[in-house]
């Protein structure tokens, strides 16, 4: 469990954010909502220990963060605005760096199906450069199914997205966390995925 | 053995990253080759001033010719947030820039190693000279990387200049040219001048994942 208290973050003279409570149990969604520049990017950054806070202290199963990275960073993984997916390569190719790389036990099979289920299996030997933004990130959550971590952190991920694929992503955040999964992630877009905790920045 | 795993697919990612940008390793070899010739011609046809000279123009080249890839060190995997998942997979900033600064050795600098004999062909360089190229060019590779991958490292930090990390490259650079130019025309030294560049060698593989591990976590943390 990820425990933020008191968190606050101020750079040079200017406050970002002060005070953030938050707990992210076990099967827990929330959803950090704000304008931009309210600082969700920085906080999501803060609870993966790439940025110091200016005060306050971020847990993990009851120790400070920093005492506990390497058990916390092998059960955390992240999606940032950016596509991580590697352009030049086909989606097939992504999807084999990533299963040897993560050293997952997913299935062909289990990939088939979720590839159908994002509408992306007529993409498989395409490049990825050759796929729409929102294409390439419906690929991002592949990729954090073929992770399979326990938390996941994402900044923005319903962005680019139509109607059709948020429901999609809706229906795979709520699998994750019928699996015990929790999921932190920051949006500016009004959704009815089924959300835990709502935390305005 | 599973970190060792990790290792292994990491640089097989390389591998494929590499082959797909196949296009990128040639650019640079043919920049060395026509650089070559364009030295050559504007020089002229004497033989004995062309390989009096050759050993420099060889390594002034293959240093440019290396600050030509710097730009691709770190700025893709940086841009597509590659390296923040490689850091939450187990690895160190500092542990990525070991790593990256190998792969940038085996993938752009060893292609160079292969095309050393017929720079030596075109440059009327002696063929006994070519195990002492070869020697100090091994050695002096692996140093270009390591700054290589410093300076880039830098330049996430200041995407708006990406000339100040050649220029930084290419002072630090300066002993490593004057001491394997002098492995190979002072060959009664060759021990001890080899000696100097892998002590350089290591100085720079020490400083390395330091500077560049911290340079990579300022600019994540300012991205």
């Amino acid at each position: 469990m990820i425990l933020v208290k008191d968190l606050s973050i101020q750079r040079s003279d200017k406050k970002i954010f002060e005070n953030i409570n938050l707990s992210l149990s076990p099967g827990k969604i929330i959803l950090l909502k704000g304008r931009n520049g309210s600082g969700k990017t920085t906080l999501l950054k803060a609870i993966i220990n790439i940025i110091e806070p200016t005060s306050g202290s971020i847990f993990w199963k009851g120790k400070t963060l920093n005492k506990n990275l390497y058990d916390f960073y092998k059960n955390v993984t992240f999606i940032s605005d950016r596509t991580s997916s590697l352009n030049k390569l086909t989606v097939q190719e992504n999807i084999n760096i990533w299963k040897k790389f993560f050293m997952s036990k997913i299935t062909k099979f289990q990939i088939e199906n979720i590839l159908k289920t994002l509408k992306l299996e007529v993409y498989l030997n395409q490049k990825v450069n050759s796929l729409s933004f929102g294409e390439t990130k419906k690929l991002e959550f592949l990729r954090l199914i073929i992770e399979g971590k326990k938390i996941w952190i994402l900044d923005e991920p319903l962005s680019s997205l139509d109607d059709e694929s948020i429901d999609i992503i809706g229906q795979t955040f709520q699998d994750h966390r019928s699996k015990d999964g929790s999921i932190i992630f920051s949006s500016h877009q009004n959704t009815d995925i089924g959300i835990s905790e709502e935390i305005r920045l | 053995m599973q970190f060792l795993k990790k290792i292994i697919f990491f640089y097989y990612r390389e591998y494929k990253l590499n082959l797909s940008g196949l296009q990128d390793i040639l650019t640079n070899i043919i920049f060395f080759f026509i650089s070559i010739f364009i030295f050559i011609f504007s020089i002229g046809p004497n033989k004995e001033i062309i390989s009096l000279i050759g050993v420099g123009i060889v390594w002034t080249l293959l240093l440019l010719s290396s600050t030509l890839s710097l730009r691709k060190f770190y700025h893709d995997d940086f841009e597509n947030g590659n390296l923040l998942i490689m850091h939450l997979n187990g690895f160190s900033f500092g542990f990525i820039a070991i790593l990256k600064t190998f792969s940038h050795f085996l993938f752009v600098q060893i292609p160079f190693l292969l095309s050393i004999p017929v720079a030596c062909i075109l440059l009327n360089i002696a063929y006994d000279k070519l195990i002492y190229i070869f020697a100090s060019f091994a050695i002096g590779s692996l140093i270009l990387s390591c700054l290589g991958s410093i300076s880039s490292s830098m330049n996430l930090m200041n995407q708006r200049n990406f000339l100040l990390g050649s220029v930084i490259v290419m002072i630090f650079s300066v002993p490593v040219i004057i001491f394997s130019v002098g492995v190979i025309n002072l060959e009664e030294n060759f021990y001890s001048l080899i000696n100097i560049l892998f002590g350089i060698l290591l100085i720079v593989f020490a400083i390395n994942p330091w500077a560049s591990g911290l340079c990579l976590k300022l600019s994540l943390e300012n991205s």
